[in-house]
């Protein structure tokens, strides 16, 4: 089975309907989001709205968690600076965003073998801890055993990759980044998602029997700076858009 | 949070519109389906189908694990020598017409879902399964026993547990803790979209509130909501009749 995986949209909504234009082309079984749908953009509505319409399972970023701790009021809803991207939320998405998961984890049990699946957003220790592709190999293992996970999904770095590891008992492990949707960091402008294929003889003994497709998609990123250049937001941010750092 | 919660379509595809049509008008925040898509009616293709097609996160039920293994057996509990004949049937017809793509699907389920989830300093489980953590096809009923209820949950480490399988829907709130702490556990039954079983021949299916301010020493935290939807009970009773599945499968969707 095919399963869709995004994360950080950070309300991008040009690029979450160009993502989602290229994910429903693909046609998959199962759809996760790995949290950060709000922060950095105007839109934190809109991408709420079309995740809750299309029904998608969704855990908690560490943006969506710093929601929490935002008084709005009329005076800061006119204030200059990068509160305006949370100020903006509405009460029922700030309650939505609240109630949302901190993981997800699907336990598999195929060919008489368990394989478990494992979404966080930043890792299974902290809602915002870096897992990184050079993070320590050993770390990284004990971190992956303390959660009983096989494949460790995570976002918010917006740094995408796919890390095989093998443990003491010659068992593969997988840890993957899943990108960035709508504000990549990895100096390519195109938003970013991951496309998990799950085989009938998908297992933690072999290396290829994992299959994890990296999707870049363009979008008018144009379009998607002009509007933060347009909105109290610093102008820092859509050249970052602009940039992908 | 409002997730929506279904189960045991048993390849009534009448039942799984009407099904959508309801859910649609309840504002959900998520969707998931505890497993049992076939077996009994004439539309598994059509219900997997349709399940794929909305992207919805499933888990595997007994009868899927079976036809995903093109197997003879799905575990299913027959009391009388006519309930294993009809079963016989029921399975050998599924298998037959189950087509591959959609066999593969059903082979590749995840067996759980799990959302674990941290709000206010508090710890909270949410466990997905179709029969009971331990086995795909154990039934969990109303009357069991609570401290084996209570043992079963916090084996899987499980707050709120949602099954199927029993098409006999339930919440049953358990207290767990210790030293005068409370500790309040969930069972809950999700009943069945397309074959029920308690006597009501309208489908069912669950919504599941979880406010944020919601905590383990709190009974009424959490929200569950039975919601039954009326679908054309004619239409997939007589689409039994006119297939080679036993005659008494429509008569039992006439009288749920």
């Amino acid at each position: 089975m095919k399963i869709a995986l995004f994360s950080d949209i950070h309300a991008n909504l040009p690029a979450f309907e160009a993502m989602l234009q290229d994910m429903d082309s693909q046609k998959p079984d199962a759809v996760y989001c790995l949290g950060d749908l709000v922060g950095y953009h105007i839109w934190p509505n809109e991408v709420i709205a079309e995740i809750c319409k299309r029904g998608i399972a969704t855990l908690k970023g560490n943006h969506d968690e710093k929601v929490e701790s935002i008084i709005t009021t009329l005076e800061s809803l006119n204030e200059a600076g990068k509160k305006y991207a949370y100020h903006l939320i509405n009460q029922a998405n700030r309650d939505y965003l609240k109630a949302l998961p901190a993981y997800i984890r699907l336990e598999y049990k195929l060919n008489n073998n368990s394989l478990n699946l494992v979404f966080a957003h930043g890792s299974t220790r902290s809602i915002d801890e870096y897992i990184l592709v050079d993070t320590e190999e050993k770390y990284v293992l004990d971190l992956l055993e303390e959660a009983d996970a096989d494949l460790l999904f995570v976002g918010h770095s917006h740094k995408p990759y796919h890390r095989i590891l093998q443990d003491a008992k010659g068992e593969f492990k997988h840890v993957i980044n899943l990108g960035s949707v709508g504000k990549p960091k990895d100096g390519d402008i195109r938003g970013c998602y991951v496309i998990l294929t799950i085989n009938n003889d998908s297992s933690t003994l072999v290396k290829e029997s994992i299959k994890v497709e990296f999707r870049r998609f363009e979008y008018d990123v144009e379009l998607s700076a002009k509007a933060i250049e347009n909105s109290p937001l610093p102008k820092e941010f859509a050249d970052m858009l602009r940039g992908a750092y | 949070m409002k997730i929506a919660l279904f189960s045991d379509i048993h390849a009534n595809l009448p039942a799984l519109e009407a099904f959508f049509k309801d859910v649609e008008t309840r504002n959900t925040d998520a969707i998931y389906c505890l497993g049992d898509l076939v077996g009994y009616n004439t539309w598994p293709n059509e219900v997997i189908d349709e399940i794929r097609r909305r992207g919805i996160p499933t888990i595997a039920g007994n009868y899927d694990w079976g036809i995903g293994r093109s197997s003879d057996d799905c575990g299913c509990a027959y009391k009388t020598d006519d309930e294993k004949a009809m079963g016989k049937v029921s399975i050998s017809y599924t298998n037959e017409i189950v087509k591959d793509a959609q066999r593969a699907y059903l082979r590749t389920l995840p067996a759980h879902i799990r959302l674990e989830y941290q709000l206010n300093h508090d710890k909270r489980n949410v466990l997905f399964v179709h029969g009971s953590p331990r086995k795909v096809n154990e039934y969990l009923f109303e009357d069991r026993d609570e401290k084996s209820m209570l043992r079963i949950m916090e084996q899987a480490d499980a707050d709120i547990m949602c099954f199927g399988h029993t098409h006999q829907p339930y919440h049953r709130v358990l207290n767990s803790g210790t030293d005068g702490n409370d500790h309040f556990r969930h069972a809950i039954n999700i009943g069945s979209v397309g074959k029920p079983k308690d006597k009501d021949s309208r489908g069912g299916y669950v919504i599941l509130t979880i406010n944020p301010d919601s905590t383990v020493t709190d009974k009424d935290s959490i929200k569950v909501e039975f919601i039954r939807f009326e679908y054309d009970v004619e239409k997939a009773a007589k689409a039994v009749e006119n297939s080679p599945l036993p005659n008494a499968y429509a008569d039992m969707l006439r009288n749920g």
